[in-house]
């Protein structure tokens, strides 16, 4: 059984692999394939999805919501390919790629006539907590019950940010992007993402300040 | 040594951005300052974990992509861009030369050894004397009297 000391270390390295700028690029890799599916080879762009899928669905995920997410990562995905012509490697394919999730994002939204970003997100509650499913030996149903009103309080304070810090802090933590991708894909200097990050990041931290 | 990271410091320790060397050496000896990231750290860490819980079936999703490709991407279009703006420019510089050499092109020169062959001034000079002449051919009153009961009669 693990001790608690082994699930932080555990922990640790999950983190350094999500937040570490070094952690491994696959950009160049990402070339080969885009290479050969620049010329019609659909098994190579299926090696693309398969490695890019789950930010694509997390992404949109942030914009649309988790009823529309699967549908509009899909409508993504299948653009990217139609479009790959267009990819002229200035940025990364992953960036390239994001920035078309997030553009397909807002043309929905825009049909829909909603906010950009999605406030509804109750449905979450529906779904299956991982905070259940962890084998965290320490934490007791007390200490669950803490965390799950604490990620219930840092939902509900996600909302009050305003719409720019809240989609980079969701960008960051949620579909694991780096800084300077983030400011690449919405354009902005890395500069200012580092500031927008921080602030947010500041907010939540005062709002949680009895879970944290 | 610091004493412990100011709020600002742990703040920037859990958004992952650049850290002072000597924030990063207390971070990693002080365990109140390393909890105080933590904390914060596992709070979000659930949240995605809950999200993470939303995801399909990855295999799924990738079939029924792969269902929804065209056989070929769209042409190129960067590549049509690169070779059309320079044709457009070629084009625009084209018609720009076209319209101006138009406007600014001197009049034709008349070489003053060109006499022209009608003799105007003899034409001109026979115009002036048949109107001069009241008895122009086809005009002529054809009843003196005629035109002097008209003219008695108040009318014309």
């Amino acid at each position: 059984m693990s001790t608690p000391e082994d699930i932080e270390r555990q922990r640790d390295v999950l983190r350094a692999k999500a937040m570490d700028p070094s952690r491994i690029d696959l950009s160049q890799a990402d070339d080969a394939l885009v290479l050969r599916a620049q010329n019609g080879d659909h098994d190579a762009f299926g090696e693309l999805v398969n490695r890019h899928q789950r930010r694509v669905w997390m992404v949109c995920r942030q914009y649309v919501g988790a009823g529309e997410a699967d549908a509009s990562a899909q409508d993504s995905l299948v653009k990217a390919f139609t479009r790959i012509g267009d990819f002229d490697r200035r940025a990364a394919f992953s960036t390239w790629l994001t920035r078309i999730a997030i553009n397909t994002c807002l043309d929905e939204l825009r049909r829909r006539r909603r906010e950009a970003i999605v406030d509804d997100e109750s449905d979450g509650d529906e779904a299956p907590n991982r905070l259940d499913l962890l084998q965290d030996g320490a934490a007791g149903p007390e200490g669950r019950s803490m965390q799950k009103q604490a990620v219930a309080s840092l939902l509900a304070q996600e909302k009050e940010l305003p719409p720019r810090q809240r989609e980079i802090f969701r960008l960051r933590f949620y579909a694991e992007m780096e800084l300077e991708e983030i400011a690449s894909t919405l354009d902005v200097h890395v500069g200012t993402v580092k500031t927008q990050l921080h602030r947010a990041v500041h907010k939540l931290r005062e709002e949680l300040g009895e879970y944290r | 040594m610091k004493s412990h990271l100011e709020e600002h410091e742990i703040t920037a320790a859990v958004a992952g951005l650049e850290l002072e060397a000597t924030v990063e050496e207390h971070l990693g000896s002080c365990v109140s300052c390393r909890q105080q990231v933590s904390a914060m750290r596992d709070v979000i860490d659930a949240r995605r974990g809950d999200l993470e819980a939303e995801a399909p079936d990855w295999e799924r999703q990738r079939q029924e992509i792969m269902l929804q490709l065209p056989s070929m991407p769209t042409i190129r279009s960067s590549r049509r861009r690169v070779w059309a703006r320079p044709l457009l420019a070629i084009a625009a510089v084209l018609v720009a030369a076209i319209g101006l050499r138009a406007l600014w092109a001197p009049a034709p020169v008349v070489d003053p050894g060109v006499v022209s062959e009608l003799p105007v001034e003899q034409i001109l000079a026979e115009v002036d004397a048949m109107l001069a002449d009241d008895s122009i051919p086809g005009f002529e009153l054809l009843d003196q009297g005629m035109d002097d009961a008209v003219l008695d009669n108040g009318t014309s």
